[in-house]
């Protein structure tokens, strides 16, 4: 595993000014560690050999900045990492938002998203908190400490020098040693780790079935297995912290025992010798540190690393769309016939293969078309394909312009599901078009016979209306629309399905009061009350039954 | 900090493991954290001595601690974290098995978490959580105290004023640290998560509406907002930020200035000749490998902020009394008379509740109902959500208590021994459970005896012979809750294990609730089809079609 996405590097700004912040913090952070260090061995020598204390008052000032130095910046890092990683997850939520509402890539579930934007990122928090100040101490600061034990005894220092390569590649021996019993142990943990949410869950199924008594043995049964599976596994993970503890104070003592020896025979100074005893476990520090923060570093580079992934994607696809775009725009141009909506033998199609039989209409201001057709025929995919929700065959134009993410802006649109969203009747209705006047929400409200105040508070997903008021409120967010954009085209995609008579007929009414005053109106329907108001009905079929 | 309530010291002495288990692991951490004082402190001893250039003969003995306290260190600390997972995770089996058992006597309707969906997930995280008492709090926190008042004393041997200086240092330093790490949590507690939780919303609430907001132009604005929301977490945990750096700050700075306090207070004696040069040098590095044992307190305190919240909900989630609202074991409970038919049922004036329900506004509470079921009789019961359709189900299976009176065959419900009672009259659930094992798992348990031919056999009447062949037989996984099974089919393979356990009576909660209406009609045909020959009470919020009832109970 890398120990850095360079992508992240190259996209977050807020990524490159912590590792650039961090990189000054750690070399000041050398200097202290040096400096105490410095202090401590000349302020030891000094006494021993007979100086008084109160002449190393200097020295004394040295060890104490010092400490305080490297406490300063260990605030830095905490206070930097955790402003880091607020700043990176903010950057990379929006970009990933952004490349899904364009329609870029595939979305692939709303559930797995909201999981990658939330909890999956907030593993960034422990990758910047815990791990990249690690790593940064370990590329800036231990070179720095290795140079000054080698200075100071380049004895020492080849020692070090000699050890400490060593560490990483053994680390990595024994993962690869050991990574197919790790993962034949896993697969076997997770269904033994569940085993117990299985049967909380299912306690009233196993409660109408009398067997929830016996679960007890078998809860204790599975939870022993799973540690004993466990632990086979952790005898092994464990050994790389050992191989790094071990390395680091078997190469302290390395340095110490030779000092040791030196020093009898006088080959060198006690100071010295103090120095590199005081440094030598400085140098292994980052490294250990790294070593204990590697889970948090696979899980943060896997949550950036997928969120990356999905940005590129949505870039790809991107390109090849503003291509197709360009490609159909010149295709067209000059199409437009006044019509608020033109199909010419359109299509949406699933998997590159028509929904529906090709359609050819012409719609003008002031009609009201049905669209009519068997459940499953394919009304909602067409009205998809025309807002660019869904790839399409043959040609649209919406108000003139090709039908696609361009038209959009020309089109109001309700779609099956109501889609509300938390806040007031009065923020979903004005949804889009917040500076329209108070008088329209009104109009709006009475016109679709809401039968709501604008005030009445909406819960998340439309929690606390019924079905019908919601139906209201989004048809109702559709006509407003139309008003305060202007513009010639309303879509509605069943839009009575949860309505009552009453409610239906009025509906239709406003409808018609629409048109009437030059807007245009597709509604997609099988109720005949609605159909029935409708100036003319055009009927989509299935692909297969047209094909020849 | 620790005004906790009795339940919550219950749950949290249960999860401590006994002593004799507990204490490689506080060993091995004790002879861990030992080695690497001594390391430093043979070391700086070592060098200093040798610096006076004696006979290396008098070394030799430093040179062997040096090297036996520098392995020691790494096998010690190799060990410790082997016991200590083994203890807890022993402990686990035993946290896991208790917490159930307090389930049981309240169980399925005292207990939220049952209910699945995130309350569950959070509920088994907690009782697992648990296992970190012992493993991040107690174990770290007694052996790294065992090794800095050992390390205390023997500097006190030394020099009595530097032993005290340190002492002085350490616990100001460890004060301050939990001092700022008190404040940091509580903030996290207080202000991070709700703010964390509506990011999250509204983030979902972007993806949910996403082609509505593309459609309306307002998905910028929306993005905004979200990254309005963005900011004020960020305002909130860099605040916190500075409280846990001043934990870091307080950690770093304990060593330095430990081992500056001990040579300003040990210089004297060297000067007057208590102590000599080697000894000083110990004196003034041995803080700095004491400070690091020091560093794992912090953590540990952080540790069992968790571990205290995560008992006090599991506290909280398992009532210790049974309440009001849930039946008791009969006294002497008085057996069923069989009588080769399905029961009589009779209700009268039977009202239910929620345990946990209060105020005025209760919803799911069962209104005063009379109702009657012969033997072979279909009776439909309809209302609106909120109406007590799911609370007169688990009145009839003696989930829930009632008052008035519930008559089996003449037999006032409460006086049967509930097991009893549920050998005849079962449930299938609006949301049935389906374990994360082959299909034959799923249904063996409602009778173990029924062989292979059985299990194809009551499969085949529920209308899915077909599509279990399609998928390899009775050993087809359902996958984890279900989720290689649509909603029709989980309730198809729910009632077949009903039939399979025979039960006389069967309560169907909402088994259309998952299948769109066009083939709820169907469904229900089959279902009542299969279940040919047993009372039932069918559960719906929408009229059904009919004749397949024979009356109707209309609730709300």
């Amino acid at each position: 595993m890398k120990p850095l996405d360079p992508r992240l590097i190259r996209r977050s700004g807020a990524a490159r000014g912590f590792l650039a912040a961090g990189g000054a913090v750690a070399l000041v952070q050398a200097v202290a560690v040096i400096g105490f260090a410095y202090g401590l061995a000349r302020i030891v020598t000094d006494l021993v050999s007979g100086v008084p204390l109160t002449e190393l008052g200097w020295a004394m000032l040295l060890l104490v900045g010092c400490v305080l130095v490297r406490a300063l910046a260990a605030w830095v890092w905490e206070w930097s990492g955790a402003a880091g990683a607020v700043r990176v997850k903010a950057e990379l939520r929006r970009a990933v938002l952004e490349s899904v509402d364009r329609g870029a890539g595939e979305p692939g579930g709303t559930g797995r998203l909201a999981t990658l934007l939330g909890p999956g990122l907030d593993a960034l928090d422990d990758y910047f908190g815990r791990y990249l100040p690690q790593l940064v101490l370990t590329v800036v600061a231990m070179p720095i400490l290795l140079v000054a034990v080698w200075l100071a005894d380049p004895l020492s220092g080849l020692i070090l020098v000699i050890v400490l390569p060593l560490l990483p590649i053994f680390m990595a021996l024994i993962g690869l040693a050991t990574k197919q019993v790790q993962q034949r142990q896993w697969e076997g943990l997770q269904q033994l780790s569940t085993a117990f949410l299985e049967i909380v869950g299912g306690l009233s199924t196993l409660v109408v079935f009398n067997r929830a008594e016996r679960q007890l043995g078998r809860i204790r049964r599975a939870t022993d297995a799973y540690r004993g599976k466990t632990m086979r596994v952790l005898r092994v993970t464990f050994l790389s912290g050992f191989v790094l503890e071990f390395g680091a104070s078997l190469s302290i003592a390395l340095v110490a025992v030779s000092i040791g020896l030196r020093l009898v025979s006088g080959e060198m100074g006690l100071f010295a010798g103090l120095f590199v005893l005081v440094l030598a476990p400085e140098v292994f520090l980052p490294l250990r540190n790294v070593g204990a923060a590697f889970h948090a570093s696979t899980e943060g580079l896997e949550a950036s690393g997928e969120a990356l992934d999905r940005i590129e994607a949505g870039e790809r696809a991107d390109a090849s769309a503003v291509r197709a775009a360009t490609m159909q725009a010149s295709a067209t141009s000059g199409a437009d016939g006044g019509a608020a909506l033109r199909l010419e033998r359109f299509a949406a199609l699933r998997d590159g293969r028509a929904v529906a039989a090709p359609v050819d209409l012409e719609l003008a201001p002031g009609e009201v078309v049905a669209l009519v057709g068997p459940s499953g025929a394919g009304k909602s995919s067409l009205i998809a394909a025309l807002l660019g929700f869904a790839e399409a065959d043959g040609e649209a134009w919406v108000d003139g312009v090709p039908a696609g993410p361009a038209a959009r802006p020309r089109a109001a649109w309700a779609g099956q599901q109501p889609l509300l969203r938390a806040g007031t009747v009065a923020s979903n209705i004005r949804l889009g078009s917040e500076r329209a006047p108070e008088a329209l929400l009104e109009e709006a409200i009475a016109e679709l016979a809401v039968g709501l105040d604008p005030a009445h508070l909406v819960g998340p997903e439309g929690v606390g209306l019924s079905g019908g008021q919601q139906q209201r409120v989004a048809v109702a967010r559709a006509w407003h629309r139309v008003r305060a954009e202007g513009l010639r085209l309303l879509i509605l995609d069943e839009p009575s399905s949860a309505l009552d008579a009453d409610h239906e007929a009025r509906l239709a009414a406003a409808v018609r009061r629409l048109a009437d005053d030059g807007t245009a109106v597709l509604v997609a329907s099988h109720r005949p009350a609605l159909v029935a108001a409708a100036d003319r009905t055009v009927e989509l079929r299935e692909a297969a039954r047209v094909a020849h | 900090m620790s005004r906790t309530d009795p339940a919550t010291r219950r749950a949290l002495r249960e999860a401590m493991p006994p002593l004799p288990r507990l204490l490689p692991a506080v060993l091995a951490g004790i002879a861990s954290g030992g080695s690497a004082v001594a390391l430093l402190a043979a070391s700086a001893w070592l060098i200093t001595r040798a610096a006076e250039q004696p006979p290396i003969l008098f070394l030799s003995l430093g040179i062997v601690g040096v090297r036996a306290f520098a392995l020691s260190r790494a096998v010690f600390r190799y060990l410790e974290r082997l016991a200590g997972h083994d203890a807890a995770f022993r402990q686990l089996a035993a946290v896991r098995a208790g917490v159930y058992e307090r389930m049981l006597p309240v169980a399925p309707d005292g207990v939220p978490a049952t209910r699945g969906g995130e309350l569950l997930a959070r509920f088994v995280g907690d009782v697992d959580e648990l296992q970190n008492l012992a493993l991040r709090v107690v174990q770290p926190v007694v052996s790294a105290l065992v090794v800095l008042v050992a390390a205390v004393t023997g500097i006190a041997f030394l020099a009595p004023g530097a032993a005290a200086g340190l002492a002085l240092v350490l616990v100001a330093g460890i004060g301050l640290a939990l001092l700022a790490q008190h404040r940091a949590g509580a903030r996290a507690d207080r202000e991070l998560a709700p703010l964390r939780g509506r990011l999250q919303q509204a983030v979902v609430e972007h993806l949910r509406t996403r082609e509505l907001l593309v459609a309306y132009g307002a998905a910028d604005a929306d993005l905004d907002r979200i990254d309005g929301f963005a900011r004020e977490l960020g305002r909130v945990s860099r605040a916190r930020a500075v409280a846990a750096g001043a934990v870091a700050a307080a950690v770093a700075a304990m060593g330095g200035i430990g081992a500056a306090v001990a040579i300003w207070l040990a210089a004297p004696v060297l000067s007057s000749g208590g102590i000599d040069g080697p000894t000083l040098a110990i004196l003034a590095l041995v803080p700095l490998a004491v400070a690091e044992v020091a560093a794992a307190i912090p953590p540990a305190a952080a540790a069992w902020r968790v571990a205290r919240s995560a008992a006090e909900r599991v506290a909280l989630a398992v009532p210790a009394e049974v309440p009001p609202e849930l039946p008791v074991p009969a006294v002497a409970p008085r057996a069923l008379p069989d009588r080769g038919a399905a029961p009589r049922l009779e209700l009268r004036g039977v009202h239910a509740d929620w345990p946990g329900a209060t105020g005025h506004d209760r919803p799911n509470a069962l209104p005063a109902v009379d109702l009657d079921l012969g033997p072979g009789e279909r009776l439909l019961v309809r209302g609106p959500s909120g109406s007590g359709k799911t609370t007169l189900a688990h009145v009839l299976v003696r989930f829930l208590e009632y008052g008035g009176s519930y008559r089996v065959d003449g037999v006032e419900a409460r006086e049967l021994d509930a097991h009893r009672l549920r050998d005849r009259i079962g449930l299938v659930e609006q949301r049935p459970w389906l374990f994360d094992e082959s299909i034959r798992q799923n249904l063996i348990f409602a009778r173990d005896t029924a062989s292979d031919a059985e299990l194809e056999e009551v499969v085949e009447r529920v209308g899915l012979g077909g599509w279990m062949r399609e998928r390899g037989g009775l050993d087809a996984p359902v996958g984890e809750r279900g989720a290689l099974v649509s909603g029709g089919q989980a309730h198809r393979i729910a009632l077949a294990r009903a039939m399979l356990a025979d039960f006389d009576v069967l309560v169907l909660d909402e088994p259309t609730a998952s299948v769109d209406r066009a083939r709820a009609d169907a469904l229900l045909a089959e279902l009542l089809d299969a279940a040919s020959g047993r009372s039932v009470v069918l559960i719906s919020h929408t009229p059904v079609a009919a004749g397949l009832v024979d009356r109707e109970l209309v609730l709300g």
